[in-house]
This record gives C-alpha cells, sequence and structure tokens, in this order.
C-alpha cells in the first residue's frame, strides 16, 4: 500500500513537472491584482528608451506609470513584449491570440491590421474615454495644489485632456507629427478601400500616430568609396558598376524581401533599366510599389546579377562587419546607419563610416534617384481592454520630451515635429547632458532627410506578396543548380575510385609473394 | 462499481509514460496534424489545392530541393570518407576510445556557437564565403555523428573473423573487403542516416557560411513561414518529411539485408 502511495505521489509530481510550464506558457489573464490598471504593449525590440543609468536617463515605461497614477489617481502597470519582424506580430495579431492595448508595427502592416478590421479608429475611442477625461479633469482641479510634490506638479502640467499630440484626431491637425510625414502618409493611406466591417474608404491616418520613420541608404567605408563615387554612382555602389576591385564581393545586401525589393528598383529606375512600359513614372511611390510579373521578371534579373559582386545578405549583422571593416558597403536602415556611424569615430574624430541616401541626379543616365522612406506607428487593436491608457501613452510618446529620449535612446528619427523639438527647452538640455551638438543634430542629412517626391511610402503588396517571395526565393537561390556541386561530386568519386586503385596497386605489390601464415598465427603457436 | 474504479487507478510502471506521452501529444503530433491540414489551406482558410500547384508548379522551389538534396549527399560522402578510416584506426588502438571522446567532445559545444567561431575564423583567414566554406560547416558540425557510429561496430568486430580470414589465406586487402567492411555494414548505414538526414533540413550553416547566399530547402520553410506563406511552407515540410521517411526506410531495409549478410559470412 505504501509503495502504491509514492507511486501515485512521483507520477503527480511528474505529471504536474510537465503540465506547470505549459500552463504558465499559456497563462493567457492579464487580470493584475486588484487596484492596478494594466496597459499591455506589444513593441519592437529595443524600440523605447529603456533607461540607462550611465547617461542618467531612467525607464520611459516607468515614468508613464508614474505620470498616469498622478494624473488619473490609479496605479498603472504596463506589460510589455516584443517582437522582431513584423510577420511574427500579425501572425499572433490576425490569429486574435495577442490580447493587447498597444501595437507598433511599420506602415504595410498597419495597412492590413486594417484591412483585416482589426484597428480600433482613435476617434472613436475618444468618444468612449471622454467621460472618464472628464472625470480626470474635475479630479486634478479638485487637487490642493500647496501639497503636491514637484514631479506630481510637472505630470500634471503635462497633462492635456484633449490628447493634443495625437495626429489621428480630428481636431488636432497634425499633433505633434512633422507635417511633411504626415503629407507623405496621407497621400498614400488616405483613402483605404475594402476595409473589412467599414463602407467606403478608410482615412488610416485615423488609426495610427506615426512613432519613428528613416530611409533607406547605403552604409559605406569612407576608405573604400569616396564621395564622389557616391554621387556619381548613387545606387550602382550596390551592384559595383564603378567595378572598384576593393569593393567586389565586399557588399551586404538585406535579407528581407521589401527592402532588397526596393533596392533593386531604385537601381534599375536610375540606370534607366526599365521597359519602356514604365516610362510613366515620375516618383518614388509610383516606382515601389509596382508588382506585376514584368517588373518582377526585371528585379530579379537585377538581383540575380548583383549576386556576383555581393558578400551576401544579412539583417542583423551588417553594422559589426561594416565597423570591422569585413565589408565595405552595407544597404541600411537610416537608424542603424547612424548608429554605426557614431560608433565608427575614429582616435582623430573623423568617421570610419559613412551613410548615404541616395538624392538627386544620376550624371551618366541624368535619371533621378529615389529612395524609400519608412515609418511605425502607433496604433490600437480590438481586443484593447484599457482604452484610457493606450491613448494617454500614445499622446505622452508624442510629447517632445519622449520623442527626443526615444530618438536618442534608439538611433532612429523621431516622428515628432522637427520645429517643436528645437524649440523645447528640455530638447536643448537634453542633447547637451547626452552629449551632443544641438544644431548638428538637427542638420544631419541623414536623420532628417528632405522629405518630398523622392522618397516613396510602400504598401501592403497583398495577393501579389506571393509572387514577390516566389521571385526572391529564386533570386537568392541562383539561376539553377549550382554546377560547382557536381564538380564536387565528381571530384569525391574520383578521389575515392584513385585511392582505392592505388591501395590495390601497392596490396598487389607489396604481397607477391603471397605469406599463407600471418605473423599473429605464428605468435600464437608457440 | 468500486472494483471497476480501483481499476481504473491502478498504478503500474505504464503511468509514468504518460507526461511524457501527453508531451508527444502537444509538441509532436498536434503540430504535424497542423501542417497537415495547413497545406490544403489558402490565406482566407478555404480548402484548396493551389498550394500543391505552387510548389510542384514552381521551377525555384524544386531547384532549391535539388540544391539541398545534393549537399546532403555530398556532405554525406565526405563525412563517410573521413569518417571510416578514422574509425577503423581509432578501433584498432586501444587507447581509441579516449581519442573518440576527443571527437565527440566539440558535440556538447553548441553547434550555433561552433558556426559562428568556424565563421570568424574563415574570415580572419580570408577566404570567401560560399559553398566551399558551407559543405566545410556541415562535415565538421556532422562528422562526430559519423564516426560515433562507426567506432562502435568497428570496435564490436570480433577479432577472431580477421583472424580466421588470415588464417585462411587472405590478404590485407581481402581481410577488409571481405570481413571487416561487411561487418560494419550496419555502422555505417546508421552513420548515413544520422547524418543524411539532419543535413537536408539545415538552414542556419548554410545561412551563417554563406551569409545567406546559398539557399537550402531549410531556409526556403522559414522564408515561406516568415512571409505568412502558411500553405506552401507546410508542404514543403511534409516534403522534407517525406524525404526522411524515404531515407529512414531504405536504411532500415539496408540494415535487414546486413543482418543476412553477416548471418551468410557466419
Amino acid at each position: 500500500m505504501k509503495r502504491k502511495f509514492t507511486l501515485c505521489l512521483t507520477a503527480i509530481f511528474m505529471l504536474a513537472c510537465t503540465l506547470l510550464p505549459l500552463l504558465a506558457a499559456c497563462d493567457g489573464s492579464r487580470n493584475a491584482a486588484s487596484g492596478y490598471d494594466t496597459l499591455v504593449i506589444y513593441n519592437w525590440e529595443d524600440y523605447i528608451d529603456s533607461g540607462d543609468s550611465e547617461m542618467g536617463r531612467s525607464d520611459l515605461r516607468d515614468e508613464f506609470e508614474r505620470y498616469y497614477e498622478n494624473v488619473t489617481g490609479r496605479p498603472l502597470r504596463i506589460t510589455y513584449t516584443t517582437y522582431d519582424t513584423n510577420e511574427t506580430m500579425m501572425t499572433k495579431v490576425l490569429k486574435n491570440d495577442a490580447n493587447v492595448d498597444l501595437i507598433c508595427p511599420s506602415e504595410y502592416s498597419i495597412e492590413k491590421l486594417l484591412l483585416a478590421g482589426l484597428l480600433e479608429n482613435h476617434n472613436d475611442l475618444m468618444k468612449d474615454i471622454a467621460p472618464q477625461l472628464a472625470d480626470i479633469e474635475k479630479r486634478l482641479d479638485g487637487l490642493d495644489k500647496q501639497k503636491l510634490g514637484e514631479q506630481e506638479l510637472a505630470d500634471i502640467e503635462q497633462f492635456d485632456a484633449s490628447l493634443g499630440g495625437m495626429s489621428s484626431l480630428k481636431n488636432n491637425g497634425d499633433g505633434s507629427i512633422e507635417p511633411k510625414i504626415m503629407s507623405v502618409i496621407r497621400n498614400m493611406f488616405s483613402n483605404i478601400e475594402g476595409v473589412k466591417g467599414a463602407e467606403g474608404a478608410v482615412d488610416m491616418t485615423e488609426y495610427m500616430v506615426p512613432y519613428m520613420y528613416g530611409t533607406l541608404g547605403i552604409l559605406y567605408n569612407t576608405n573604400v568609396i569616396s564621395e564622389q563615387e557616391l554621387e556619381n554612382y548613387g545606387w550602382g555602389v550596390l551592384w559595383n558598376v564603378m567595378e572598384n576591385e576593393q569593393l567586389e564581393n565586399k557588399i551586404l545586401m538585406k535579407d528581407s524581401v521589401r527592402d532588397t525589393y526596393a533596392a533593386a528598383l531604385f537601381y534599375l529606375y536610375e540606370y534607366d533599366l526599365l521597359p519602356e512600359k514604365y516610362d510613366y513614372i515620375t516618383t518614388a511611390q509610383e516606382l515601389i510599389n509596382l508588382t506585376d510579373p514584368d517588373i518582377l521578371e526585371t528585379a530579379e534579373e537585377a538581383l540575380t546579377s548583383q549576386r556576383d559582386h555581393i558578400s551576401g545578405y544579412e539583417v542583423d549583422f551588417g553594422k559589426d562587419d561594416m565597423l570591422n571593416e569585413i565589408v565595405y558597403a552595407d544597404f541600411a536602415w537610416s537608424g542603424d546607419a547612424l548608429w554605426a556611424v557614431e560608433e565608427s569615430e575614429q582616435d582623430d574624430g573623423s568617421f570610419l563610416l559613412g551613410y548615404y541616401c541616395p538624392t538627386g541626379v544620376n550624371p551618366n543616365t541624368g535619371k533621378e534617384r529615389f529612395s524609400n522612406i519608412w515609418y511605425d506607428g502607433w496604433v490600437i487593436p480590438t481586443t484593447v481592454k484599457n482604452k484610457l491608457a493606450a491613448m494617454m501613452f500614445i499622446d505622452y510618446m508624442c510629447k517632445p520630451q519622449s520623442a527626443i529620449r526615444n530618438s536618442v535612446a534608439i538611433g532612429y528619427s523621431s516622428a515628432a515635429s522637427k520645429e517643436l523639438l528645437m524649440g523645447d527647452e528640455y530638447v536643448k538640455s537634453f542633447l547637451e547632458d547626452q552629449e551632443y551638438d544641438f544644431d548638428e543634430y538637427f542638420d544631419d542629412i541623414g536623420r532628417y532627410p528632405k522629405i518630398d517626391y523622392n522618397l516613396g511610402v510602400m504598401r501592403d503588396f497583398g495577393a501579389r506578396n506571393e509572387d514577390l517571395v516566389n521571385m526572391w526565393q529564386r533570386a537568392k537561390s541562383g539561376a539553377g543548380v549550382d554546377v560547382s556541386l557536381f564538380i564536387i561530386i565528381a571530384a569525391i568519386i574520383g578521389a575515392v575510385a584513385i585511392a582505392v586503385a592505388l591501395y590495390f596497386v601497392f596490396q598487389a605489390l607489396k604481397c607477391r609473394p603471397r605469406r599463407i601464415v600471418s605473423k599473429r598465427a605464428d605468435n600464437s603457436q608457440k | 462499481m468500486t472494483k471497476r474504479t480501483h481499476k481504473k487507478l491502478r498504478l503500474t510502471k505504464k503511468v509514468f509514460s504518460f507526461p511524457y506521452i501527453l508531451f508527444l501529444l502537444l509538441f509532436v503530433v498536434i503540430p504535424l496534424v497542423l501542417i497537415l491540414v495547413n497545406a490544403f489551406l489558402d490565406s482566407e482558410n478555404n480548402l484548396t489545392l493551389d498550394n500543391f500547384k505552387m510548389f510542384f508548379g514552381a521551377p525555384s522551389s524544386l531547384i532549391v530541393l535539388g540544391n539541398s538534396l545534393l549537399v546532403g549527399v555530398i556532405t554525406t560522402a565526405l563525412c563517410l570518407i573521413i569518417g571510416y578510416p578514422v574509425a577503423y584506426i581509432l578501433s584498432k588502438i586501444s587507447s581509441g576510445k579516449i581519442i573518440v571522446l576527443l571527437y565527440v567532445l566539440p558535440m556538447f559545444i553548441n553547434f550555433l556557437i561552433r558556426t559562428l567561431a568556424t565563421k570568424a575564423i574563415f574570415i580572419a583567414m580570408g577566404v570567401e564565403l560560399g559553398m566551399g566554406t558551407v559543405l566545410f560547416g556541415m562535415v565538421y558540425n556532422y562528422l562526430p555523428f559519423m564516426i560515433m557510429p562507426l567506432h562502435t561496430t568497428l570496435s564490436g568486430i570480433d577479432k577472431s573473423y580477421i583472424e580466421a580470414a588470415q588464417d585462411l589465406g587472405a590478404d590485407k586487402a581481402t581481410v577488409f573487403l571481405k570481413t571487416v567492411l561487411p561487418l560494419s555494414v550496419s555502422g555505417i548505414l546508421s552513420g548515413i542516416t544520422m547524418v543524411f538526414i539532419p543535413t537536408i533540413s539545415t538552414y542556419a550553416i548554410s545561412q551563417l557560411l554563406s551569409n545567406g547566399k546559398i539557399f537550402l530547402f531549410g531556409d526556403s520553410i522559414q522564408l515561406s513561414f516568415e512571409q505568412g506563406l502558411y500553405g506552401v511552407g507546410s508542404i514543403m515540410s511534409i516534403v522534407m518529411l517525406i524525404f526522411v521517411l524515404i531515407s529512414n526506410f531504405i536504411m532500415n531495409k539496408f540494415n535487414r539485408n546486413s543482418n543476412a549478410v553477416r548471418r551468410s559470412l557466419w
């Protein structure tokens, strides 16, 4: 009986051991201890100022928690989860198992989520939370300002019941977002047809608030590539058009379909290699949203021909390889590039690396250079639980001090209006604290590119995406079966055949005349 | 009634396998079923056969598959050619077991770390990354899987067979070809299985050691899933599984035959 009991216990224990981690993994309940409000944020990795004790910065998320508590009088707990690609995030959200309050995807994913009817219109949310905001105002008016600490007063001072920073609210105009960026977005995304559960066209700008933005360009080694070469050859640098011997096989492309496809299109346009029927194209926007079979074929040829000149495709190690001078040119996102340029400061104060976003006209072909402008924005999915906190968080992120802190911490350019940032006292003193030169910071063309028709936004390719991925697979695998493989196989077979033949020849030579009794047999007989 | 419940709850040694069976169900069987279901669904979850058309109709995916199989065959062949003599020599010397341990020790280090280190060495030496480095990485990673079973089989061969062959007047080559080689067939087969099956599905090694320039079937599957093309990705996974099953089946068949060889030899 006792044995059985022990057996039973062990079995239960083992079951528990297997089940507990499972249960923990499936823990979908976000009901924090009562008395707490919760906010679940789903963001890119390293995409918010998470504090830096050396530079005297605290975690922006903690600061929002404090701000929220000081304003509403209720404590808040942020649950922060991250993803590394838009696709990972979309898989989760489209299958409805994300259960989050806030997401920060890229423009084309926002479009996709919107089309699936998974996003909330911020104006509708504003109506829902209007009574709560009114309550907060009433509460703040009733507070005895004398008794409050400095921090609490500062937080209350910052609160604005109209959430004026958010560009998505109709009354706010562009909010604190850069008007030029908003005009690019409006131009592309203000009339989205076919949104699930909506009649007629939908204005996507009412569903999202831009957070960070950047361009695509070339991160280059200043010792190998001269500025003259960049000016003369533009995107052709990535194809090593100038036949710079040092650069041959020292170029990295992005291992990401959309970006590398865009690079191919820019190159084709600049060098006038597109089929004639695309002569009507005059803006970057038109160019990078082409996905018909002809253009895919042309792009595939360009990418296949590029294979002979490049070292390979990467998404993460490019910056390090550039800094270590393993490669000399990298097709890069501006934020990454600026980070790498800053890291590459040499002893004499000059920079080893530079970032170039091709613009202007190619002097040889007379064609213009285009590039891509991308942005990430805050959206609120339909699974939102704490509408007030979500809206307040977006508004908080739009404030100049949050914008500059995030921008400095993660290296990307904040979508907040440049003018607003430059006029803000906090921004000035903060940049000084972080050892930046104020004018240099805002004049950097890599950080604040000129936004006009030369920069295009890429939309979601929808059903055409599969064709694009197939094209990408073909381009990556090369034209056909690698001939060198057959040569290797033949070589192996040949080597084995020769080895065996030699072995037998030697045996035949050595063993004549044959010895009938071997040595060992001799020994054992003794 | 009481008797029945008693019977139901009876604890035997079997009970201890339940946690693992549950684990298998959750993480092996259910995912396999999901893959099978996904293969027949399009992006709107309607039943369709388009995924098959897309995979088998596109030469690109078949080229990638062919490339992967070739790389697998080459890796396996190289592992066998390098591994067999090593295992043979090690089985003959008395301290062989310790040396085998030295061969196997690197296996305890995570293969990603080893591959990254290999890459760093190649870059330091100025070797251009490409097919050559990928093959090197694969052989380096899977060689222990070849040596281990070979060594076990070779050192397990009864010496008296060899002596008998020598007594009967066989020269060294004949001894090797007529006794050692046939007796080690089972080791060769399990070595091939252990190398070939993982190599056709690798993707990290090829990606790292060629900077993504060499694109194998594993990379292709990863790309499909990453891009949300679950249907095609599932079909590729099924194709891969079928290849694994086929090679397993062939190996088993051979193995049985090799047992017959052993018996007839005796």
